[in-house]
């Protein structure tokens, strides 16, 4: 029993991925460790700079310059400096942010964190779904009517989704006084699982996660009809048409085949939502990674901005892997090892 | 090929849209005022007869900048696009014609850095170089943005390189490097073309993002620029009050977008009869 579970050739499937996966996570800490430590200037010494200019005087600023190089072991040569630096973030140390001194990065990440991801994962679940689902409706629509709502759902699908977003406050929360126009939260309010809370941040949620939603839609809604379309023709769809299969029963079998290509389309588009929902939280300042970021990069706060890259990745890999596991449990070929 | 693409309703309706936007990004800058001019006595005012879309606070022509913003974004685009096809080309075409060895190691990079998001990636590069001029921009992104092309390429490649007339130019002892660039890439043209197109359209839309949240390149008049300094910029203490600053640049990138799209679709219909009846 235990045998066959190692043989079985999903098991080498998910086995094969996460290898993949590991190699891609190295990959990106690396670049994490490599990109500020190659950079002309030190990181420390445009800190040092920023803090100077922003008038803090009487300070003895050579100290404080090497206690940061000290801190971060720039002293150190640059091997032990990547031993060092894989030690502790193994161990969830990711330094201290400059800015919000000295508090460490990783709790505030982790503050923030399930913001982001709950604008992402039902973004990334209902526009799958709800998507595909009107792809394949709007496939049977014919005639004009049909050319129309092909390039309704590409207009919607180009949307830049910040700037859907503006519109959207302009129209929803200005004119119309419906929604909160800015953050996650009522001022006054502190984070908690009370009903009051969860209502307010509801309000605050609706506009951001609709900027996305429809731009997702659109994506998906343009694949899927083409898709149907496409299959429509197929041989197969004909000859069931022509046994006199219920027109409902032969659309079923053409669905089927082409949500398979779909599922191919999530990971890159995983990726794309991710960089977006970047962008986005910092026009309606939803208190996110993408806000936090943006703000640590303005403050020139490198802890800090390593740290959401670095969660970014964590993200984005764990994501990824997941949906490829996913499509292989879908794809019969993959799942029985059959097909080869 | 060009008697074949007129054929196709969606890559004229694309086409059209794209080349007036483009004209409209070429004539409008030596047409209009200068977009950066600072006017002190019509600061922040509506859209009239005197300007078309109004004022930005610090009395700057609204329209202007928008011409001044097509042409610099499309420079972006442009370039990141040529820049991109070229990695993707480089990285798609030579691993798969060799085969073997060569062809492992490049798509094997490729798939690492095609699970890199093109964005957060593009933030991290912006914030530890603080000198950035919109062609660095350029080169940024397209060192961010072409994985996806060169694994279409490649696929492309794959299938042409078992060609009749590949063969003769193998067999005629042909060199392999100039085997690729006289036989095998003319004959994918068409599909380099429409990897270019949609890296254009990522190209401006990657720069439009980025810039919006303040990490393009300072001081271009840019679509994302104009996003970004009417956030950022108003006297009033919110940016919608100025609804006639941020309105246009998105509006203008959407339809160009949408165009880019639709022209790449009918494209792909052409080119891939696989897909012609959609």
């Amino acid at each position: 029993m235990m045998k066959s579970l190692f043989t079985h050739p999903f098991t080498k499937f998910v086995a094969k991925k996460a290898v993949f996966y590991v190699i891609v996570a190295f990959v990106a800490m690396t670049f994490i460790f490599l990109i500020p430590r190659l950079m002309p200037s030190n990181p420390v010494d445009v800190m040092i700079a920023r803090a100077s200019t922003s008038g803090q005087t009487g300070v003895n600023m050579a100290a404080v310059r090497q206690f940061y190089l000290n801190y971060f072991g720039f002293n150190k040569s640059r091997f032990d400096q990547y031993i060092i630096w894989w030690d502790q973030t193994l161990h969830g140390d990711l330094g201290l942010s400059f800015h919000y001194w000295p508090t460490p990065v990783v709790n505030i990440i982790m503050e923030k964190l399930p913001f982001t991801l709950a604008l992402v994962f039902p973004v990334l679940v209902i526009s799958f779904f709800l998507g595909n689902w009107i792809g394949a409706k709007a496939a049977y629509v014919g005639g004009k009517r049909s050319e129309f709502i092909y390039f309704f759902s590409v207009f919607c699908n180009r949307l830049p989704s910040f700037w859907f977003g503006m519109v959207l406050v302009l129209v929803l929360a200005v004119k119309a006084q419906l929604f909160p126009t800015y953050g996650g939260y009522s001022f006054g309010l502190i984070p908690s699982w009370s009903p009051t809370f969860f209502v307010d941040v509801l309000r605050h949620y609706i506009l951001p996660f609709s900027a996305l939603l429809v731009v997702y839609l659109g994506g998906w809604a343009t694949g899927m009809r083409s898709m149907v379309i496409h299959e429509m023709d197929s041989g197969y769809v004909r000859y069931s048409e022509q046994l006199g299969f219920r027109k409902k029963k032969s659309m079923s079998y053409a669905e089927r085949n082409a949500i398979l290509p779909q599922f191919t389309g999530l990971n890159l588009l995983f990726n794309a939502l991710i960089g977006e929902t970047v962008i986005i939280e910092n026009v309606f300042g939803w208190p996110g990674i993408g806000n936090l970021w943006i703000q640590a990069v303005y403050s020139v706060d490198y802890p800090l901005i390593f740290g959401c890259f670095l969660i970014t990745m964590v993200v984005v890999i764990l994501g990824n892997f997941l949906i490829d596991i996913l499509y292989g449990f879908i794809d019969p070929r993959i799942r029985t090892g059959g097909g080869r | 090929m060009w008697e074949l693409l007129l054929r196709s309703r969606k890559f004229i309706f694309g086409l059209a849209v794209v080349g007036a936007i483009i004209l409209f990004g070429i004539v409008g800058p030596m047409v209009t005022r200068d977009p950066n001019k600072m006017d002190y006595t019509s600061m922040g005012q509506p859209p009239s007869n005197e300007h078309l879309l109004g004022t930005t606070i610090f009395g700057q022509d609204i329209f202007a900048q928008l011409c001044t913003g097509i042409r610099n974004s499309l420079i972006v685009g442009g370039l990141a696009g040529a820049l991109g096809t070229f990695i993707a080309i480089l990285f798609g075409a030579l691993g798969a014609y060799k085969g073997g060895l060569a062809d492992t190691i490049f798509s094997f990079v490729t798939s690492i850095v095609i699970v890199f998001p093109v964005l957060p990636l593009l933030i991290i590069l912006s914030a530890v170089l603080s000198q950035r001029s919109l062609f660095l921009v350029a080169a940024l992104i397209a060192l961010t943005m072409w994985p996806w092309a060169a694994r279409s390429i490649r696929s492309q490649v794959l299938s042409l390189k078992e060609r009749e007339f590949v063969n003769l130019a193998r067999m005629s002892g042909m060199k392999d490097t100039t085997m690729v660039i006289t036989e095998v890439l003319p004959n994918m043209l068409a599909y380099i073309m429409m990897v270019f197109v949609l890296l254009v359209g990522g190209g401006i839309l990657a720069e439009a993002s980025i810039s919006m949240i303040g990490l393009g390149a300072p001081g271009a008049v840019t679509l994302g620029q104009m996003l970004w300094w009417a956030i950022n910029q108003t006297k009033y203490a919110n940016w919608w009050t100025m609804w006639w600053w941020f309105v246009p640049p998105g509006f203008i990138l959407t339809v160009f977008l949408s165009a880019v799209f639709v022209m790449h679709a009918g494209m792909e219909e052409l080119f891939n009869p696989r897909l012609r009846k959609t």
